[in-house]
């Protein structure tokens, strides 16, 4: 066995420096084809973000009576984020929704018709962050039972408008990946079979005296494992370099999204490794079999 | 040779020293393509046979067959006793060390030297180090090549490539050689150094079958000659020549 290991480890080093034109073909396509996964991998992780971005803006917002005691808002707002549906309860007082009306007004180019108005006629008012924006329906009328709410509006039809489209791009951003992995996958496995085929001849060879499968086989596996493992480095190496430049840019915009970089950089390095790996070990497996006995 | 004859009746292949016995062997191909039919053949040990026919003969197919690179559509292959159709298939590397084989075009690898393509037989079937060496050098200096032996293919004459392939036919101890046309790349002159060589091989107890297109050869040497034609066997013949001679 330990013999068996050596052999083919040996044999595999000698492939691999023997067809040195091959080996670099197949480690640098194997390195484009990580590249380009992982880089669709990361727009995908930025899109589903966004979109979980854009479904957390969807509130329910109650408008506070005005007479309501402080006391009790505080309460109701403490009752209203111990729900199970709830995420966060953010509370705008008759100021702060004066001055956004301002804002907005001053965003659209228009007048600001507020300082003609003697009183402030804008309700404080709860902004209630769902988990799901689908489980507005018990939080409304939860608010609306509540003596404090004037008014608690349904927003069942900008729901459905909201998650119709985030559903569509998210599932428009699995379907590219997938087609983009399945073109990895081809690419790749057809680089390797090249490498393989360049050597038929001594896969015939062996094969005439008598070598059996496994001597045949693994070799060839563990020069496809090194190519994965190889590629991946390599890609891995350019996507660490690239993060830097990229890095001010990409803060800025991922900072607006609810995405861990950690957590996307540590899934990024485990797929380029896996597939890398995986596909090296695949293709050769794949590759050698054609030569082997029917 | 009444001997021999009388072995030839035995009925059953693995009990007779057969070394190759093909029996009622049929091959077809998809589409209707038939290489072989109803060829009978049997080959005891230490036969020296020719086989000959025109290319399309059927040659080929039976080489094919014998190293079990195909299965026969009909009818039985026995090689040292073995039936190839019920051979699991991980014994079928140990049934190709049992045959040496020699090709037209040597198929050595360009980037070994002559000893490093004849101990490359060995480690790929997994033979230890230390039995490699002796077993090399020794095929090595039986077809003459121990000066040569650190030097690549590219370097070497056509007849030395030829040598090196059957000396590396030979490093399993093989019960039978099977040579597909050895000397057809080769001038007249280097043909019979090697089938000397091969005949000298065969003096040592190694069964050889021979396909070939050389004449000359077949017919000066009186060995017996398979004739093929059309995928039938047309001929055996003990001391048989080249072409039929009534």
């Amino acid at each position: 066995m330990i013999g068996f290991l050596v052999f083919s480890l040996r044999r595999a080093g000698q492939g691999l420096l023997r067809n040195g034109l091959m080996t670099v073909a197949a480690t640098a396509t194997m390195a484009l084809m990580l590249l380009l996964l992982s880089g669709f991998w990361v727009i995908r992780s930025g899109l589903a973000a966004g979109l979980e971005f854009v479904e957390q803006k969807v509130e329910v917002v109650a408008d506070l009576r005005d007479d309501a005691d402080p006391v009790d808002v505080t309460a109701l707002r403490e009752r209203i984020a111990a729900l199970p549906e709830v995420a966060a309860v953010g509370y705008v007082s008759k100021d702060e929704a004066l001055l956004r009306f301002r804002e907005y007004l001053a965003a659209q180019g228009e007048d600001d018709l507020t300082q003609y108005l003697g009183d402030n006629p804008l309700r404080a008012s709860l902004e209630v962050t769902l988990h799901d924006p689908r489980d507005f329906g018990p939080v409304i009328e939860r608010l609306r039972g509540e003596p404090i709410v004037e008014s608690a509006k349904d927003i069942g039809s900008l729901v459905e408008r909201v998650l119709t489209v985030t559903e569509v791009l998210r599932t428009v951003g699995v379907v590219v990946l997938v087609v983009v992995a399945i073109i990895v996958l081809f690419i790749v496995m057809n680089t390797i079979r090249l490498a393989v085929v360049a050597r038929a001849e001594e896969i015939d060879v062996m094969r005439l005296v008598g070598a059996s499968d496994a001597f045949i086989r693994w070799p060839f596996v563990f020069e496809g494992a090194f190519i994965g493992l190889l590629g991946a480095a390599l890609a891995l190496g350019a996507l660490a370099l690239a993060a830097d430049p990229l890095g001010s840019f990409m803060f800025d915009f991922f900072r607006l999204l609810p995405l861990q970089l950690g957590t996307l950089a540590r899934d990024v390095a485990i797929l380029v490794l896996a597939t890398g790996f995986g596909l090296g070990v695949l293709g050769s497996w794949i590759s050698v079999r054609t030569y082997l006995i029917k | 040779m009444r001997e021999r004859l009388l072995r030839r009746r035995l009925d059953d292949p693995s009990t007779n020293s057969a070394v190759v016995v093909l029996r009622d062997v049929t091959k077809g191909y998809p589409g209707g393509n038939v290489a072989l039919r109803d060829v009978d053949l049997e080959i005891p040990e230490g036969d020296f046979v020719f086989l000959v026919g025109p290319s399309g003969a059927g040659k080929s197919t039976i080489i094919k067959l014998l190293i079990r690179d195909e299965l026969a559509t009909r009818g039985e292959v026995y090689v040292d006793g073995h039936d190839l159709a019920r051979l699991p298939r991980r014994m079928v590397p140990r049934i190709r060390r049992r045959i040496g084989i020699v090709f037209q075009d040597y198929k050595l690898l360009p980037r070994k030297s002559v000893f490093e393509n004849v101990a490359f037989a060995l480690e790929v079937t997994g033979t230890p180090r230390r039995r490699i060496r002796p077993a090399v050098e020794r095929v090595i200096a039986l077809v003459g090549l121990s000066a040569q032996a650190g030097q690549l293919p590219s370097t070497l004459s056509g007849g030395e490539q030829q040598r090196t392939a059957i000396a590396r036919a030979l490093v399993h101890d093989p019960r039978v050689i099977i040579a597909d046309e050895p000397t057809g790349n080769l001038d007249p002159l280097i043909s019979w150094e090697i089938i000397q060589l091969l005949l000298r091989i065969n003096e040592l107890g190694v069964t050889v079958l021979m396909a070939t297109h050389d004449a000359e050869v077949v017919t000066a040497l009186r060995k017996r000659v398979v004739a093929l034609e059309e995928g039938r066997i047309v001929r055996d013949e003990t001391g048989g020549a080249y072409h039929r001679q009534d």
